[in-house]
């Protein structure tokens, strides 16, 4: 048996780092440390067993390299191919992965065009005053949870960094912070919180705005109702962020995902930038899975751009709502698509799916899952932060490196890519002779 | 395979050795300047000038706010889009350009050596992950050292010796190169919403500015670094700053240097070489800084010369951004980094009509021309805040022709002729002298030329750059032409750059300082330090340090302990 | 006068993935002077290759034209998936027959666009000059910035026979827009400059503007509640109420104008 410690969890967005995991026989056996959920990722289960190809409806087992230049051949073929995942693997990967999609003119897209791809349009129209995490936690006795529920979907985000933690000028915990969440039902993490806030669906924006007028000042003009909150309720809430030292607000899906989308995040930034007037206040996304920060970094320090980048012209355009993954298969655009670490199968509408099954699909993953069923290439990989080494990013942008826990006969996402991206160069080589 | 090249004919401009504009031919073998080749493959250079590679003491290329700035400007993105190659990558962004166009223009350019000028220590694998994906250019980072908690504990109970261990674990933890001080104290203050002018005891630590800058400087010689303590310091941007700034450079005066360099350098000093006490009364104090640098030998700086147009502004100095996003209303990301240090990002536009601009835009180049000696100071635009690099044959122009800017004055805001001293100085730069600010005294005062940067000596990389003008060359358009696309770059060897076209992408090296410090004192400060990361940061003590993966082609420079 | 017809070959669009094409480069100012065998090796991008036009569409050039202004492009065939018509214009006229792709008529700086169709999102993006004619409905973004900038619209004059989408005339500086239908929600956000009018309903209009005019003939559902009313006023024999706005924008910049009846 082996301990080994500082283990990094590769599950979400805080990638916690002070894991401690036991090994035997090159399996894990034991996790301490982790949320529930981190420790059964941690702990394995059902794999890709073989790389496969489907024919006449059916996967057939193949070997690595007839998989291999399956995919390169309906890659180099495609006149506009969507490469698309990205999150759930390392920085490594994901920089191969934007190498093809050049040399093959695709649109390069990862999982935040679904979650927090509004907040990233958001940013990109206000910008977004911040911090990382353990500001936080030696820092803030204001902590609003906005549309988010930490409490069900990052287990360990209140007590690592937040409203449960301890830090420097937080040496007591909770005891002398405050906690505020809005959220449209009284959620488990509602239930924690000194001010619950219940807003109407789809009235954020609404809020946002009249949050705004009352930190500048202007009470007069804001409504006795707003969003379904009492005024005096909201006025509450404006005293109470004005009087704090430090004041966060995480939001999540809640808002980035109903009427507003991407607009509410910069009303909620908007409100940030206000609040900033009177005391020091940040904002911070909730964001899911573990390195879908990274991609983003990957993606705009290579092409400028975050998410839903069109190489096909040969330069980088981006315009997500266009070039997002799910906007082209409801429009039927794509004519090839590859899916790396990630399951559109299970989270992409009927009408994308439906299109999906017309054309062929590459999956590359450790896990089998809806997607798998509709694949025409399958390739399974090693898991990265148990099996395989490399960057991710956590929410807050802190650079994280995984460790390699045990050995494995699979091979690694970036070493697939890189075999894709060989063949494909070999294909054109040939075309252009 | 033996690779020889012979650069024949060419007139050579190579300060570190004295080469002041001799028809001379340059022999290289394997990536390095020989004495002479057998059987070389021959570059003409006939009446065309040609110079070491470029380095770039002070830009931000690489690293988390680079990367927020490109990711929250795809309106700067769309600016410089240019479709793959053979050769390139596809490129994108003019002020914030991607990382492949990052390496192709200062390429083109004829820079080999690009500082990247700030790396946030717990962001640092960042910075490495850009600069790896940086192609041609050989680079280096600056680690952020002085707004850390570590640091203002030891400068509090006065303990250089730790605080020197400090350093050393942070310099070799980070891959970094050197101290990197940003609004020391200010930036601290920032994550409440404050800021501390040089002697304002920083909130909660009990220190001041001063104490943290005089504290790092002496901790810093107490090595064999080959660069001193590189300085943004307090105010920055605030009318009236100019004697904070002469206050600054004063606090290291006595300390002495390992080597023949100064104990500080100043950067982006356009940017604090500001008089009057508001926006409305400002004015130029290029005259009072240059003064001082003229008098004195502790101080290089370099210039933070500012280009016209838009650009997106980036520091660890969060206030400073904060009131710049405030002047504007655009856009503002800031993200303060724990027990470290900050940033803060925000686009401008630089404008001749603006009185406050066009002030901006004189003292820089008011600095170059006032600063009597060449070897003090560097060219910069402390890329992106005052402008893009791309900017810097608009300012070799302007240094080499006095006709160029009175032309330019004359289109600006009539402040100039009453706030400024630019439209008096007759001063012209000759290409001497710009090789001096723009390879030679920037190689020497990052003591790269002990490492084969900067020169053209025999052993030194073989880093050239050939421009398409004759050293005759008057003409301003002509000279920012050819300053901006070389007729050959050549990177260790290997030409990467033919006719202003890439022709080449190789990697580039990283290089980094390992400062070694007795164990004893190492463990002492280990203790202070582990227990930080027990209460107060949120990712573990040995997920900390970049790992080797991070520099795949480094370059290691020992720093050992001065006895 | 000279009108070159450009119909979209039915096969382009008629397999399993609809790939879009783009025709930045069919434009009247682009083709004039080119004869028909001319304008068939103009290149355009079909998803990631390029093509020569008369490879997509059936081309025929029908008179002569003295100057760009007499030069008239007649789009047919399925226009779902053609994208950019008119991004660039300068001078003369484009008559789209049929529902039209994204930005058509983006950075237009002259000349007219008839869509006889919706148009889909970002139709007029960032519009200098020049008149656009959607007679059905756009979609979201119409007459809206570029991601990140912040200045749209800047001139010219578009109209909009039915409904619109989300953000119209988000960051809209100058010129004028009339809807005749509905507007989603967040028409005229960031406005500063320039006039609005819709005919029919709007959600939450008007947010974040610093200037320029919005008027809503019909009802507004979820109006902001960060604007002053400041009294009523009479346009076209009608009574409207106007508030100032947006206060969410602090007092100092808050110069939009808002008009509800
Ligand atoms: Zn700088």
């Amino acid at each position: 048996m082996v301990e080994i410690t500082d283990v990094v969890c590769s599950l979400c967005g805080c990638v916690c780092d002070d894991i401690v995991v036991e090994v035997e026989d090159n399996k894990v056996t034991k996790v301490k440390g982790a949320c529930a959920v981190g420790k059964s990722k941690l702990m394995g289960h059902g794999r890709i067993e073989s790389p496969a190809i489907r024919e006449n409806g059916e996967l057939r087992d193949c070997s690595y390299d007839e998989a291999i230049k399956e995919a390169a051949e309906i890659l180099a073929a495609a006149r506009r191919p969507l490469l698309y995942g990205w999150s759930s693997t390392v920085c490594e990967a994901d920089k191969v992965g934007i190498e093809l999609a050049e040399e093959i003119g695709a649109v390069i897209d990862n999982t935040a065009s679904v979650c927090h791809g509004p907040s990233v349009l958001a940013i990109q129209d206000v910008g977004l005053p911040s911090c990382t995490l353990g500001e936080v936690k030696n820092r803030a006795d204001l902590v609003i949870y906005w549309g988010a529920n930490p409490a069900a979907a990052h287990a360990n985000h209140m007590k690592r960094y937040s409203y449960i933690s301890k830090g420097y000028w937080t040496e007591e915990g909770k005891k002398n912070k405050k906690l505020i969440v809005v959220d449209v039902r009284k959620t488990a993490t509602a239930k924690m919180a000194d001010v619950f806030l219940q807003i109407e669906q789809g009235k954020d924006y609404l809020v946002f705005s009249a949050l705004r007028a009352l930190l500048y000042g202007y009470e007069d003009v804001v409504p006795e109702v707003v969003g379904g909150i009492p005024k005096k309720d909201l006025l509450e809430t404006v005293k109470m962020m004005k009087e704090a030292k430090f004041g966060i607000i995480f939001f999540g899906m809640g808002v980035t995902h109903t009427r507003g989308r991407h607009n509410n995040i910069v009303n909620a930034i908007q409100t940030t930038r206000a609040a900033h007037t009177h005391t020091k206040f940040n904002i911070m996304p909730m964001r899911g899975h573990y390195n879908v920060a990274g991609i983003n970094q990957v993606c705009t320090w290579e092409t400028g751009y975050p998410f839903a980048v069109d190489l096909s012209r040969g330069y980088a355009w981006y315009n997500p709502g266009e070039q997002s993954a799910t906007d082209l298969l409801i429009r039927r655009e794509c004519d090839a698509a590859l899916f790396i670490a990630s399951d559109p199968g299970a989270h992409f509408p009927g009408e994308s799916i439906r299109h999906l099954a017309k054309i062929p699909v590459i999956q590359i993953d450790p896990f089998p899952n809806p997607t798998t069923e509709f694949a025409n290439v399958v390739i399974p990989t090693a898991i990265s932060g148990i099996e395989a080494e490399g960057n991710v990013y956590r929410m807050d942008n802190i650079p994280i490196r995984l460790r390699k826990l045990v050995d494995t006969e699979y091979m690694a996402d970036e070493e697939i890519l890189e075999r894709i991206l060989e063949e494909v160069r070999a294909i054109k080589e040939k075309e252009g002779e | 395979m033996v690779e020889e090249l012979l650069i024949r004919n060419g007139v050579v401009y190579d300060p570190i050795n004295g080469v002041n504009g001799e028809k001379k031919d340059i022999c290289i073998r394997d990536g390095k300047v020989v004495e002479e080749v057998r059987n070389p493959k021959v570059i003409d250079a006939e009446g065309r000038v040609v110079m070491p590679g470029g380095v770039d003491i002070h830009a931000h290329i690489a690293g988390g706010k680079v990367n927020a700035g490109r990711l929250f400007r795809p309106e700067d993105g769309r600016k410089g889009r240019e479709a793959k190659t053979k050769v390139c990558r596809a490129q994108s962004g003019y002020s914030v350009p991607n990382t492949f166009a990052t390496g192709y223009r200062y390429a083109k350019m004829g820079y080999t050596f690009v500082m990247e000028a700030a790396m946030p220590p717990l962001a640092a694998r960042h910075t490495h992950e850009e600069m790896v994906d940086i192609p041609i250019l050989d680079n280096a980072a600056m680690p952020l050292i002085d707004n850390n908690w570590m640091t203002m504990d030891y400068v509090k109970s006065g303990d250089t010796d730790l605080l020197a261990a400090y350093i050393a674990w942070m310099v070799k933890a980070t891959k970094g190169y050197g101290v990197k001080v940003v609004n020391p104290g200010g930036t601290e203050a920032w994550a409440w919403a404050k800021n501390c002018d040089l002697n304002d005891a920083v909130p909660y630590f009990d220190v001041t500015p001063a104490e943290i800058v005089k504290s790092l400087a002496v901790a810093n010689e107490k090595f064999e670094m080959p660069h001193s303590i590189h300085v943004h310091g307090n105010m920055l941007g605030h009318p009236g700053n100019y004697k904070v700034t002469t206050s600054t450079y004063d606090l290291v005066k006595g300390i002495t240097p390992y080597r023949d360099r100064p104990t500080m350098h100043a950067t982006h000093t356009q940017f604090h070489s500001y008089g009057g006490t508001t926006w409305r009364d400002f004015e130029s104090k290029a005259g009072a800084i240059a003064d001082y640098v003229n008098k004195n030998e502790h101080v290089s700086i370099d210039l933070g010369s500012v280009i016209l147009g838009d650009t997106t502004t980036m520091t660890a100095d969060g206030p400073m951004e904060y009131s710049l996003y405030q002047i504007t209303g655009r856009k503002w990301t800031n993200h303060d980094v724990e027990l470290e240090t900050g940033s803060g990002i925000t686009p401008f536009l630089y404008s001749g009509k603006v009185s406050v601009h066009t002030i901006q835009w004189a003292i820089g180049q008011e600095l170059a021309l006032l600063i009597k000696d060449p070897w003090k100071l560097a060219l910069t635009t402390d890329h992106p805040n005052a402008g893009p690099f791309i900017g810097y044959p608009i300012i070799i122009s302007m240094l080499m022709s006095k006709r160029r800017r009175d032309e330019s004055a004359a289109d600006m805001h009539k402040v100039i002729y009453d706030r400024a001293e630019l439209p008096s100085i007759d001063r012209e730069y000759d290409l001497y002298e710009i090789a001096i600010i723009t390879r030679g005294m920037t190689a020497k005062t990052l003591g790269l030329h002990e490492h084969g940067k900067g020169h053209l000596g025999v052993g030194a990389d073989a880093d050239v750059a050939i421009y398409d003008m004759s050293p005759e060359e008057h003409d301003a358009g002509k000279i920012q032409k050819a300053f901006l696309n070389t007729k050959y770059t050549i990177k260790g060897g290997e030409v990467v750059v033919k006719d202003g076209e890439v022709v080449a992408a190789p990697a580039g090296r990283t290089f980094f300082v390992t400062p070694e410090c007795d164990s004893k004192l190492m463990e002492e400060m280990l203790v202070d330090l582990k227990a930080k990361f027990e209460h107060y940061y949120s990712v573990s003590f040995n997920n900390y340090p970049v790992q080797d993966a991070y520099v795949p082609n480094p370059y290691e420079i020992k720093a050992p302990w001065r006895s | 006068m000279q009108t070159i017809r450009l119909k979209l070959k039915e096969e382009i669009t008629s397999g399993n993935a609809k790939i879009p094409i783009d025709v930045d480069s069919l434009t009247p100012d682009k083709l004039f002077g080119k004869n028909e065998a001319e304008i068939k090796a103009v290149k355009v991008w079909w998803g990631n290759r390029e093509e020569n036009t008369g490879d997509l569409f059936d081309v025929s050039v029908e008179g002569e034209a003295g100057s760009v202004e007499e030069v008239k492009i007649v789009m047919e065939g399925d226009l779902s998936r053609v994208k950019h018509i008119g991004d660039g214009m300068k001078a003369g006229e484009i008559e789209a027959i049929g529902d039209v792709d994204m930005h058509c008529g983006a950075m237009m700086t002259g000349g007219k666009i008839t869509v006889r169709g919706n148009a889909d999102c970002w139709a007029g993006r960032e519009m200098r000059g020049g008149e656009l004619i959607i007679e059905g409905d756009a979609g979201d973004n119409l007459c809206a910035m570029y991601r990140g900038e912040m200045t749209g619209m800047t001139g010219g004059k578009v109209t909009v026979g039915g409904n619109a989408g989300e953000c119209a005339g988000q960051y809209m500086a100058g010129g004028e827009i009339l809807i005749k239908g509905n507007t989603s929600i967040l028409t005229g956000l960031n406005m500063k400059g320039g006039k609005i009018t819709i005919e029919g309903d709007a959600v939450m209009p008007g947010a974040d503007m610093t200037g320029g005019e919005i008027t809503v003939k019909g009802k507004v559902l979820d109006m902001m509640p960060s604007f002053r009313f400041v009294g009523t006023t009479t346009i076209e024999g009608e009574e409207y109420k106007k508030y100032i706005g947006d206060l969410a924008m602090t007092e100092k910049r808050a110069k939009g104008v808002l008009y509800v009846r």
